[in-house]
């Protein structure tokens, strides 16, 4: 309908008596519709697979759905499903593991990464190669990643404790130890994402201007004054940058817990996603995972605002 | 990836559907598999598949690999939820009752009837101990097609060492101690051969925690039931005691959880010289143990007894009644008398049917695997595998109070107490919907 219109409007500009007749608002309306109709087709499947889904997530967590009782199939509970959520024992670790597993990760791979990029940022044949080393393991899928740590983490007979028996030290089960398991995932992904925003970190480091550098030196500033008050600083907006994507990252990827322990022992590396699988396909309660994806993600969305404004912030001196 | 073999899969569905055009008689199904131990056995399936398609021309199955037990679940479920019901599944066998309630899958019964069978003449044949997982609320659902039991595996060589007997494995609690202690090798504080080792992750430590209360007499859950489990019983409270007496008195276990991979690994690396192991394990052991080793019953402290494990053929709600005559065609001749057999033969599963082991390729077989018997021989032994209502979450409430335990985080009297507790919880509203639901 919209496209017949568009060729009336060409043919009112043919012969222009006709244009006049045709009131103002209408040639309007279809020049500011247009567009739309050239987005139409992209918006639909965005809509159907993108803001469908989410819509549905909403309705879903305010409503019940009892599994296999027999009893009346739906019924609406409102904030029910968030409470039930927040009262259960296992949501509230899956909570505290995530935010020891996102601190503990976020830390170690920013100090990582931007020691690597130090060290590897001139570019000469030897740079090349270690920066090919460090990067090498995000090009390893995460779920291969956690296959391999499997056998390199085994108790007794696993690489590392092959290679710490030969130094005199006995190691820990490394995966089944409840205290221990959450520190070795955290060590995997360190050791995964490390390389990974090394890259950004070089990045940032040769868009700082020479001079700034240059007029440090000059002024007599050694090598740690020149990183605190000048490579950092500038670096900022880099970091907030590597700071979001990364919280995202680790909030949305599970697949080495599900390789590796399941969430296992006694829920000890039981991560949120994880949490919310096991809700909607083990225990068959939709509500629940709704629920608890929701809370989840308005977590992340009030992380992601607040890093960006407080990063963004200090960028402007 | 999934993505990719599915339009592989799609791909070749469509290309199978263009070639069999002009012989419009035949029936299109698709079959759901997984595949819980080793690679070749995807390979063998889908040479079963191809063998029957070749066989008849009323039915062309095409054989999908769905992952590991728990995936196969949830694809068939998604499956079915768009409209594509797959016509047959091969499916953990503790699903069943949950898949039930979920009006997932569909009674067997039509089937029977259709044949002048009844559920009792169908199920004739297969062990008894096989029944209750087929049978939900006293109609067959599914149809047993690999099954096992936890077994004993040991280190002949390290017998021998250790003074002992290699053919006189420990009968009992007492006698398993008694082996361990003297197995395990220690340097100072250092542990360098743990006696017995069990595999702990989630899945495999409920089904043997279910094998030892029941050597200890007990039940695990009422088989007539979904709505109880006894936890806080004295047969699983000493089957907990048990585990940490392993661990920390007599310290000839690891500690922590081990999961199954970690302890075949030190099997057959001499790190562990006895382990407990599904039978389903046995063609993967005698490929890869280069030792000798040999297998026993799982040992009793008050009886002898352990839980079935395996899967099922079951049959998805949602199918057109041609889709539903092929899928129960193609059941029966995977569930064969012969078929069973072979396919036991490959992966060391045990067949369901008894009738498979009076075949002569069978009988040839079991003299030559001695090993083979002996899982056999355990089988009068067998109980159900436990399902309840919400399986999954209700061993899930048992295995994080064990794993608790294997930590020292916690006693045994408290964590079956809590275990029960969570599990009551669960089990709560079909308790409410069923049990106590009274006239008014």
């Amino acid at each position: 309908m919209s496209l017949a219109g568009t060729t009336q409007a060409f043919d009112g500009i043919e012969n222009g008596s006709a244009a006049k007749m045709q009131p103002r608002w209408r040639r309007r309306l279809r020049r500011r519709l247009f567009p739309y109709v050239l987005l139409a087709p992209s918006l639909l499947f965005l809509g159907l697979f993108t803001y469908l889904p989410v819509v549905r997530v909403v309705v879903e967590s305010l409503h019940d759905r009892p599994h296999g009782t027999g009893a009346a199939m739906v019924s609406f509970v409102g904030f029910g499903n968030y409470s039930k959520v927040l009262a259960d024992p296992a949501f509230r670790q899956a909570a505290l593991n995530n935010l020891v597993y996102a601190l503990g990760t976020l830390i170690p791979t920013l100090v990582l990464a931007l020691a690597f990029a130090l060290a590897v940022q001139r570019s000469n044949r030897f740079s090349a190669v270690l920066r090919t080393v460090f990067f090498l393991p995000s090009l390893v899928p995460l779920v291969a990643a956690a296959s391999l740590f499997f056998f390199i983490f085994l108790p007794g007979v696993g690489l590392l404790d092959y290679y710490l028996a030969k130094i005199g030290i006995t190691g820990p089960n490394w995966l089944g130890d409840s205290d221990i398991a959450l520190w070795s995932v955290i060590g995997l992904t360190v050791w995964k994402n490390a390389g990974y925003y090394m890259l950004f970190y070089i990045a940032g480091l040769q868009n700082i201007p020479h001079d700034t550098i240059e007029a440090a030196l000059i002024d007599g500033a050694n090598a740690w004054q020149r990183l605190r008050y000048v490579i950092l600083p500038a670096l900022l907006p880099t970091t907030s940058f590597v700071v979001v994507i990364a919280l995202i990252n680790l909030l949305t990827s599970v697949d080495h817990v599900i390789v590796l322990t399941r969430g296992g022992p006694s829920n000890a590396t039981n991560l949120l996603l994880y949490y919310i699988f096991q809700s909607a396909h083990e225990n068959f309660e939709i509500g629940k995972a709704a629920a608890a994806t929701l809370l989840s993600v308005a977590v992340l969305l009030a992380i992601s605002l607040a890093s960006m404004r407080i990063m963004g912030r200090g960028a402007q001196p | 990836m999934s993505a990719i073999s599915r339009i592989a899969v799609g791909a070749l569905a469509l290309s199978v559907a263009a070639l069999a055009l002009p012989a419009a008689a035949q029936t299109k199904i698709e079959f759901f598999f997984p595949v819980p131990v080793e690679g070749k056995l995807a390979r063998e399936m889908t040479r079963l598949v191809k063998s029957y398609n070749d066989s008849q021309k009323d039915v062309e199955v095409t054989a999908v690999y769905t992952g590991g037990y728990d995936d196969t679940k949830l694809k068939a479920q998604a499956a079915a939820k768009a409209g594509k019901s797959p016509a047959v599944v091969l499916m953990s066998a503790n699903f069943n009752v949950d898949l039930k309630l979920s009006g997932d899958i569909m009674s067997l019964e039509p089937f029977l009837k259709g044949e002048e069978a009844t559920r009792t003449t169908f199920l004739a044949d297969f062990w008894p101990a096989l029944h209750a997982n087929a049978v939900v609320d006293g109609e067959l659902y599914a149809v047993p097609f690999h099954n096992s039991t936890p077994l004993l595996y040991y280190n002949v060589d390290h017998f021998k060492e250790a003074g002992l007997d290699p053919s006189k494995p420990p009968r009992t609690w007492a006698e398993l101690v008694d082996a361990a202690k003297k197995l395990t090798k220690r340097e100072g504080d250092k542990v360098e051969r743990y006696g017995f080792s069990m595999p702990a992750g989630y899945d495999y430590l409920g089904w043997l925690m279910e094998a030892l209360s029941m050597s200890n007499g007990g039940r695990y859950f009422n088989e007539e039931y979904g709505g109880e489990v006894y936890y806080d019983q004295p047969s699983m409270l000493g089957a907990a005691r048990f585990v940490e007496d392993l661990i920390f008195k007599h310290k000839v276990m690891p500690q922590g959880v081990v999961e199954a991979g970690g302890v075949s690994t030190s099997f057959f690396a001499g790190k562990a010289s006895m382990v407990l192991l599904s039978t389903g394990s046995l063609s993967f052991i005698r490929d890869s143990m280069k030792a000798p080793y040999d297998v026993a019953f799982v040992p009793r402290n008050v009886r002898n007894a352990v839980p079935i494990g395996g899967a099922s053929l079951v049959m998805f709600n949602g199918q057109s009644e041609e889709s539903k005559k092929a899928g129960w065609k193609f059941i029966k001749w995977l569930s064969s008398t012969e078929t069973l057999g072979g396919w036991s033969r490959f992966t060391g599963y045990f067949a369901p049917r008894r009738s498979s082991y009076d075949t002569a390729a069978m009988k040839e077989f079991i003299a030559k695997n001695p090993d083979a018997k002996v899982a056999l021989d355990q089988l009068p032994y067998a109980k159900p595998w436990f399902a309840t209502y919400q399986t999954v979450a209700v061993r899930k409430a048992l295995e994080d109070e064990i794993q608790a335990v294997m930590n020292g985080k916690k006693k045994p009297d408290q964590a079956v107490k809590d275990a029960q507790k969570k599990a009551d919880d669960l089990m709560r509203p079909y308790v409410e919907q069923t049990a106590l639901k009274l006239p008014q």
